[in-house]
C-alpha cells in the first residue's frame, strides 16, 4: 500500500469511531485516500458522495458530519511517528502482516451498527498477525466463576502448548484466565482492546497486558490514547471473532458481550463453541442457549476445540467409551445362560436351562463355551460364576 | 503441732481441683494411712515419702499414728505429683515447736514426685495445675526444677523450681538452700517432641499455583475457624493445602498459647524447657488411629488426643472415610461444641478442641479421577464404593462448613502467586474484627458463636435471610447448614472489612458450603489485593 493510503488510514482511524459501518464501507468502496482527501477539501463527505454512482452512499448519511467534528486536530505523519516511538505499528489491508481473516467482515450486515473491515490495526508486541496460524478466541463473562476461570485457563494452556494462538479481550474473568493459561504454556496470545493499545484497561490488568505485549500482541482498531467506551467494545468483538478460526464461549449469562462475539463468529462462518456448566448456574445459561438454539458446538477440553477448529481430519479424537467387559462379546443367548448361573452355590444344567428359558441341550453347549472363556467354573455337580466374572460384574455395576 | 495442711492440684482432663493434703500425727497405733480416694500410684506415695524424708535427713514419725487425708475426700485422685505436698505436710505436722522452726505452708501449692533419695522428679501437667492454682488465688507454687519455666508461663505466680525435698523445706523456712544434684527432664518430652512443626514453617501457599478457589476456601476457614472438606483425585493438592493452613494463621494470643501449652503439658508433649507454644499446631494422624488417640482417653490418667493437641491450630484427617467408624462418629460432637468430654465411671475429663478440622477424601477408595478424557479409570468394587460414599456424605460432612473439590494442578496461571504471609495478614485482620465484636463474650471466632446468640445479636438482613430460607426450603441446605452459612457470611464480611454480611456474602457462603464454584473476580481481588475498601483507599 502506498504511503498516502496508509496516512489517510491513520487519519481516518483517528476521525471515525471504530467499527462505524457507514464510514468503513465508504473507505472500502472509494478508497481511503479519496475519502480522506474529500474530507479535507470539503470539510465533509457530501461533496464526495455527490459524484458517486447510486448505492455507494446508502446508509452513509450523517457520516460526513461525524467525521468533520474531529478533522482539524489530526496530523497523520506525526501520529504515526509518535506510535512508532512507543513501539506501536499500524497494520493496514494489503500489508504483508494484515490478517486476511478480517477481510470476511466486508459486506456483512451490521450488528449494533458496528461492522466492516477496519481501516487498520494498531499493534504492540512481537507476534506478527499474519503468523497467527491457527487462532481460537476464548471469551466469556467478566463475572465468571472459579469453575469458568479454571476451564478457560486449561483451554488457554492446552491451545498454547500446542502452538495455537489464543485470542481474547483481556477483560476480567474468562478473558484474563485464557490469556494467562496461554502465557503459562509459553504459547502466543493476542489481546484485542477497545481502547488504545498504549492504555491498560482494565487498570488491574496492566501487568498482564505488558506480558502479552512482550510475548504476543496487543491489538486495537482505536488509535493510541483512545478511551474504552461501551460502543467500542461492541466494535471490538467482531475483531476477536474475525482474527480467530473459531470462538469458544466459556461462561456467559443470557445478555453477555461474549455472545455478541459468538454472533460475529457465526456470521463469519467460523466455528462457534460453548463449554457447558451446571444447568443451575445463571452464568452458563447464555452458553447453554448458544448450544441449544444456535450453532454452538459443545466442547469440554482443548483437544475437542482443536478437533473442531483444525483442518478436517487433523486433531481427531478417539471417542471416549467404556472398556468392554467379558460379557459384551458373548452372543445374546449365551448371555442369557450366564445370567442364570448362580454366584456361589453351583446349579445343575437343568436348573440353569430352566432359569434361562433355553433348552437343556443348547444350555449345555453354552455352558461349555462359557467355561472355556473362564466365566464359569464347575462346583460340585453344577456350575457357578468364576471369580473373574464376578469381579468384572461388580466393576461394571460401579460404572 | 500435730496437724498440718498443704495444697496440691488434682487434674481431671484440663480441669484442675485444689486439694487439701491434711496430715495428722497423733498418739495411737503406729501406722500410716492415706484416705480420700487415692489411686494405686498415689497410695504408694506413703512409701516414697517415707524413704525420701528419711534420706533427706528428716525424721518420719515412727512412734505415732499418721493419717493423711486428701480432701475433698469424695473426689478420685490419681498420679504421683502429690508426693511433695504429702511429704511437706507430714514434716510440718511432726515439727516439735520446742526444738525446730515451723514450716509455713499457707498460700502455696506443691507439685512433684519424690524419689527415694529425696529428689524431686518432673511430672506431666505442671502448666495446667499451675493455671488452676492461679485461678483459685494461690500465689506460690513449688515445682521440679526442669518444669519451673513451664509453670512460670502463668502470669502473677511466684514459681520455685526445686531439686529436692530438703531444698523445699529450707526455702519454706527461709533458711539457706542446700545443694542437690540436678534433676533430669521428663524423658517423655523428648520422645514426643513436636516433630515436623519446623518443616511447616518452611512451606508456603505460594507453592499452590492456579488454585484460587482452594486458597480462598483455606483463607475463609482460617479467618473464621471453619471446618473444611477437600475432595479430589490423588495428587490434587489436598495435603499440600492442608499443611499450609497453619502458616496463614496468626501467632496465638497469650491466653490461647497458654491453653495450648497446657494441653501439650498434659499429653507430655511439651518440648523441654517449657517454652510457651506460640505458633498454631498441626496434627495429621494416620487413618489407622484409634478413637482414644484422636479424641483422648487411655488407661489410667486421661490424656488429650490429637484433636486437642491441634487446639487453636489445624487437625488434618487425610482419607477420612478410611478412619474407623467409631472415630468418625465420635468426632461429631467436638466439631459442634469445640471441646471433648471423656466420661468414664464417675470421672469425666474435658479438653479443649477448637482447632480447624480439615477433612480430605478421594472421590472413591482407589483415588483415580472419575471424569476426564483418557483419565485413569476407577477400578473399585461397587460395594466398597457405596460404603465409602456413605461415610463421605455422612453426618460428619454435615458438620463441615466449607466443601471444595480440588482439581489436579495444571501448569497454573501466569502472574497469580499468593504467599502465606499475605494471606496471614488478611486472616489476622479478619480475626481482629471478630475479637472486637465478641469482646467480653468468651468467643473468639465466628465459628464459635452459638446459633441462638448469632440469630439474636448478629442477624442477617431481610434479603439475606430469605436467600438462606429459600435454600433450606428447596432442600439444598440443612438447618445446621443454614447456621454455618450465617457464620461464614460474617467471616466473609470480616475478610472484606465490611460492617456486616451482604447478600453477596451469603451467596458466597452458600456456594462454599454446597461445593459450588465461586465468583472468580472477588476471589482473585481478595487473594491478590486484600479487602476492596482498603485497596480503593490506596488507589
Amino acid at each position: 500500500m502506498s504511503d498516502a493510503d496508509r496516512l489517510a488510514r491513520v487519519a481516518l482511524s483517528h476521525l471515525a469511531e471504530p467499527g462505524d459501518v457507514r464510514v468503513l464501507r465508504l473507505v472500502r468502496q472509494l478508497g481511503a485516500t479519496t475519502v480522506y482527501e474529500g474530507l479535507c477539501a470539503h470539510g465533509g463527505l457530501d461533496a464526495v458522495l455527490d459524484g458517486m454512482p447510486d448505492g455507494v452512499s446508502d446508509g452513509a448519511g450523517g457520516a460526513g458530519v461525524d467525521l468533520a467534528v474531529r478533522l482539524g486536530a489530526v496530523r497523520p505523519e506525526q501520529r504515526l511517528e509518535q506510535a512508532r516511538r512507543a513501539g506501536i505499528r499500524f497494520v493496514v489491508p494489503g500489508d504483508a502482516e494484515w490478517p486476511t481473516g478480517l477481510d470476511d467482515l466486508a459486506d456483512q450486515p451490521a450488528l449494533h451498527q458496528r461492522g466492516e473491515v477496519p481501516v487498520g490495526l494498531w499493534v504492540r508486541g512481537p507476534l506478527r498477525l499474519d503468523e497467527v496460524r491457527t487462532a481460537v478466541a476464548v471469551v466469556g463473562a467478566r463475572r465468571a466463576t472459579t469453575y469458568g476461570g479454571s476451564v478457560a485457563g486449561d483451554l488457554g494452556q492446552d491451545l498454547g502448548s500446542e502452538g495455537w494462538t489464543v485470542v481474547s479481550g483481556a477483560a476480567f474473568g474468562i478473558d484474563q484466565a485464557a490469556h494467562r493459561g496461554a502465557l503459562a504454556a509459553g504459547g502466543p496470545t493476542v489481546a484485542v482492546l477497545a481502547c488504545g493499545v498504549d492504555r491498560a484497561y482494565p487498570v488491574r490488568h496492566s501487568e498482564l497486558l505488558d506480558q502479552i505485549g512482550d510475548q504476543g500482541a496487543v491489538v486495537s482498531e482505536a488509535p493510541p490514547g483512545a478511551t474504552p467506551t461501551r460502543v467500542r467494545f461492541l466494535g471490538r468483538n467482531r475483531l476477536i471473532a474475525g482474527l480467530a478460526r473459531g470462538t469458544v464461549v466459556v461462561e456467559a449469562a443470557v445478555r453477555s458481550g461474549s455472545l455478541n462475539t459468538a454472533g460475529w463468529a457465526e456470521r463469519l462462518s467460523r466455528v462457534v463453541m460453548g463449554v457447558p456448566g451446571p444447568v443451575t448456574s445463571a452464568l452458563s445459561q447464555g452458553v447453554h442457549e448458544l448450544i441449544r438454539t444456535r450453532a454452538g458446538l459443545l466442547v469440554t477440553s482443548g483437544a475437542e476445540v482443536r478437533e473442531a477448529v483444525g483442518e478436517s481430519g487433523e486433531h481427531l479424537l478417539a471417542v471416549p467409551r467404556a472398556p468392554l467387559g467379558p460379557r459384551d462379546h458373548l452372543p445374546i443367548r449365551h448371555q442369557q445362560v450366564l445370567d442364570a448361573v448362580p454366584v456361589s452355590r453351583g446349579a445343575t444344567v437343568e436348573t440353569i436351562s430352566r432359569g434361562a428359558g433355553i433348552g437343556t441341550k443348547e444350555a449345555g453347549t453354552a455352558l461349555g463355551a462359557l467355561a472355556r472363556a473362564g466365566l464359569i467354573e464347575q462346583s460340585g455337580a453344577g456350575w457357578r460364576l468364576s471369580d473373574a466374572a464376578w469381579r468384572a460384574d461388580r466393576a461394571e455395576e460401579r460404572a | 503441732m500435730a496437724v498440718a495442711t498443704t495444697r496440691a492440684i488434682a487434674l481431671h482432663g484440663a480441669v484442675g481441683h485444689l486439694i487439701d493434703v491434711q496430715v495428722d500425727v497423733s498418739p495411737g497405733m503406729v501406722t500410716t494411712i492415706i484416705v480420700g480416694r487415692p489411686d494405686a500410684a498415689l497410695s504408694e506415695a506413703r512409701d516414697r515419702c517415707r524413704m525420701a524424708i528419711a534420706n533427706s535427713g528428716f525424721r518420719w514419725p515412727t512412734t505415732r499414728r499418721t493419717t493423711i487425708l486428701l480432701s475433698p475426700a469424695d473426689l478420685p485422685k490419681r498420679g504421683t505429683h502429690f508426693d511433695l505436698a504429702v511429704a511437706v505436710a507430714v514434716l510440718a505436722a511432726s515439727v516439735d515447736p520446742s526444738e525446730e522452726a515451723p514450716i509455713p505452708t499457707d498460700d502455696t501449692v506443691f507439685i512433684g514426685e519424690l524419689s527415694l533419695d529425696g529428689g524431686l522428679r518432673p511430672t506431666a501437667g505442671v502448666l495446667p495445675m499451675t493455671m488452676a492454682a492461679a485461678q483459685r488465688g494461690v500465689r506460690r507454687v513449688f515445682v521440679p526444677e526442669p518444669q519451673a519455666a513451664e509453670a512460670a508461663l502463668v502470669p502473677g505466680m511466684a514459681v520455685f523450681g526445686m531439686r529436692s525435698l530438703a531444698q523445699v523445706v529450707a526455702e519454706l523456712r527461709g533458711e539457706p538452700v542446700p545443694d542437690a544434684p540436678p534433676v533430669p527432664a521428663d524423658s517423655a518430652s523428648t520422645l514426643l517432641s513436636w516433630r515436623g512443626q519446623d518443616r511447616l514453617d518452611e512451606v508456603d501457599m505460594a507453592d499452590l499455583v492456579g488454585a484460587p478457589d482452594a486458597l480462598y476456601a483455606a483463607t475463609v476457614a482460617a479467618a473464621g475457624g471453619h471446618h473444611l472438606l477437600l475432595t479430589g483425585a490423588k495428587g490434587a493438592g489436598k495435603t499440600t493445602l492442608a499443611e499450609r493452613i497453619p502458616g496463614i494463621l496468626p501467632d496465638l494470643a497469650p491466653d490461647e498459647a497458654l491453653e495450648l501449652t497446657a494441653v501439650l503439658s498434659l499429653s507430655g508433649a511439651l518440648p523441654p524447657g517449657g517454652r510457651l507454644v506460640r505458633r498454631p499446631p498441626y496434627a495429621a494422624p494416620h487413618h489407622n488411629a484409634s478413637a482414644t488417640s484422636i479424641l483422648g482417653g487411655g488407661s489410667g490418667r486421661v490424656r488429650p488426643g490429637e484433636l486437642s493437641r491441634a487446639h487453636h491450630g489445624v487437625l488434618f484427617l487425610d482419607e477420612f472415610p478410611l478412619f474407623a467408624s467409631d472415630v468418625v462418629e465420635a468426632l461429631r460432637q467436638p466439631l459442634e461444641s469445640g471441646d471433648v468430654t471423656i466420661a468414664r465411671g464417675e470421672e469425666s475429663a474435658t479438653f479443649p478442641a477448637r482447632g480447624i478440622v480439615v477433612l480430605a477424601a478421594n472421590p472413591c477408595p482407589c483415588g483415580a479421577p472419575s471424569t476426564g478424557l483418557g483419565a485413569a479409570r476407577c477400578s473399585c468394587d461397587a460395594v466398597k464404593v457405596r460404603a465409602y460414599d456413605a461415610k463421605l456424605k455422612g453426618p460428619l460432612a454435615d458438620r463441615v462448613d466449607i466443601v471444595r473439590e480440588m482439581q489436579p494442578p495444571t501448569v497454573g496461571l501466569a502472574g497469580s502467586v499468593v504467599t502465606s504471609a499475605h494471606l496471614r495478614s488478611l486472616v489476622t485482620a479478619a480475626r481482629a474484627r471478630q475479637q472486637e465484636r465478641y469482646a467480653g463474650t468468651g468467643w473468639r471466632l465466628n465459628a464459635h458463636v452459638p446459633t441462638s446468640v448469632l440469630r439474636d445479636r448478629w442477624p442477617l438482613d431481610e434479603t439475606s435471610r430469605r436467600t438462606v430460607e429459600e435454600a433450606v426450603a428447596a432442600g439444598r441446605l440443612t438447618r445446621r447448614g443454614a447456621t454455618r452459612v450465617h457464620r461464614m457470611a460474617w467471616t466473609l464480611a470480616d475478610l472484606e472489612a465490611r460492617s456486616g454480611p451482604t447478600v453477596d456474602d451469603v451467596d458466597t457462603a452458600l456456594r462454599l458450603r454446597r461445593g459450588d464454584p465461586l465468583a472468580l473476580l472477588p476471589v482473585e481481588r481478595l487473594l491478590l489485593d486484600g479487602p476492596a475498601t482498603t485497596a480503593e483507599v490506596a488507589r
